[in-house]
């Protein structure tokens, strides 16, 4: 080998062909792709865990991780979730995607996730698009038997960024053993309404180190919450979270 | 010059990379200079699901020369990890370990298998 890097590396090997099935946008810069295996199986996922699309852009290919925003348990097609964001290719190619177009994938892929609830208290913390990964997590927490207490936080700068909001509104009036709350902050507060959040219900107020957390969100400030959590206390392996 | 060897565990054959760490980075994911960076920027294919962002544990790596040459690994590096069966004293994520001396001699195994993933199957 050289010194001098040659082209790009070659693409890595693709597994998975998904069709486009359905096409939902949740705001002008935020859509669900709904996608089925043109095997006609059913893509089996553990909830949590992301694809990782083969992104065509001019002379290369790259790998993007998308998490998985539906229940493994339903039939039909999956769903991936995503938004605009500056410079962003690869989320600008899925963007162009049409229903009936294919798309090569890999995957599933992840260890943020949640096959059988633990017994313990289940608190979920999420910002914006990174609710994709929680929304299974939540319902296969809700669906153990006896179910835990379950806490769902979920922040955006605006009401209309807060998705599933429906969806999690029926579940916070039929399952009682979950508490659902939104944090509706400008973007660059999102993390210091959360992080004060966090501080003053499972910090100070109470001795209860039991809890189990999964953060999802974008930036340091997963990492400031992660870190916050376990000085107080709390089990390492009882904070899980995924940054992007 | 520091070096970079690459033996993989399915039996494909050692690759060797000579290259310059204030050059980096080589390619477009995973940390500036780190394993996965100098590979994929000499034509070294090394799984890297989450795109090199910390995600995931497929780009896990064993060093078996040079450990101690690499940069520190975080706190989410060891929590990734501590979750990848196969796991080795001397694991690392491609992604995340970076090689900035241009004396270092690392040697690198790929482990045969992608490790990760995890399948429903049981329940169903």
């Amino acid at each position: 080998m050289t010194a001098e890097p040659p082209a790009a590396a070659p693409a890595r090997r693709t597994t998975l062909i998904a069709r486009v099935e359905s096409i939902f946008d949740h705001a002008a810069d935020t859509r669900s792709l709904f996608l089925s295996l043109t095997g006609g199986k059913h893509q089996r996922f553990v909830p949590g865990q992301f694809i990782s699309i083969t992104i065509p852009l001019n002379d290369e290919t790259r790998s993007r991780p998308y998490s998985i925003a539906s229940d493994p348990k339903e039939s039909g097609p999956f769903e991936i979730c995503f938004n605009r964001v500056e410079g962003g290719r690869g989320v600008a190619w899925l963007f162009e995607r049409q229903i009936g177009d294919l798309i090569d994938f890999s995957g599933p892929f992840g260890a943020f996730t949640i096959d059988r609830a633990p017994a313990a208290e289940l608190c979920f913390i999420a910002e914006g698009t990174a609710i994709a990964p929680i929304r299974p997590m939540l319902k296969r927490a809700l669906a153990s038997s006896p179910s835990p207490k379950v806490e769902l936080i979920y922040a955006a700068p605006d009401r209309e960024h807060i998705l599933y909001a429906g969806e999690f509104d029926a579940l916070a009036r039929t399952a009682p053993s979950l508490s659902y709350e939104t944090v509706i902050a400008p973007a660059e507060k999102i993390y210091d309404r959360l992080f004060e959040l966090a501080q003053a219900r499972w910090v100070t107020a109470d001795a209860d180190r039991t809890r189990h957390f999964y953060i999802c969100g974008v930036g340091k400030g997963v990492i400031r919450l992660r870190d916050l959590l376990r000085g107080a206390g709390y089990e390492r392996r009882s904070v899980h979270y995924e940054q992007w | 010059m520091a070096k970079l060897r690459i033996q993989f565990e399915n039996g494909d054959p050692e690759k060797v990379i000579e290259f310059d760490p204030a050059k980096a980075p080589f390619h477009h994911d995973g940390k500036p200079g780190s394993i996965l960076d100098v590979m994929l920027g000499h034509g070294v294919h090394l799984e890297h699901a989450c795109g090199g962002n910390c995600a995931c544990t497929t780009c896990h790596v064993i060093v078996k020369q040079g450990f101690n040459k690499l940069g520190e690994s975080s706190e989410q590096e060891e929590d990734l990890l501590d979750r990848a069966p196969g796991l080795t004293p001397t694991s690392r994520l491609g992604c995340q370990a970076v090689i900035d001396d241009p004396d270092a001699e690392i040697v690198v195994v790929i482990p045969r298998f992608t490790i990760n993933q995890v399948s429903e199957a049981a329940e169903e």
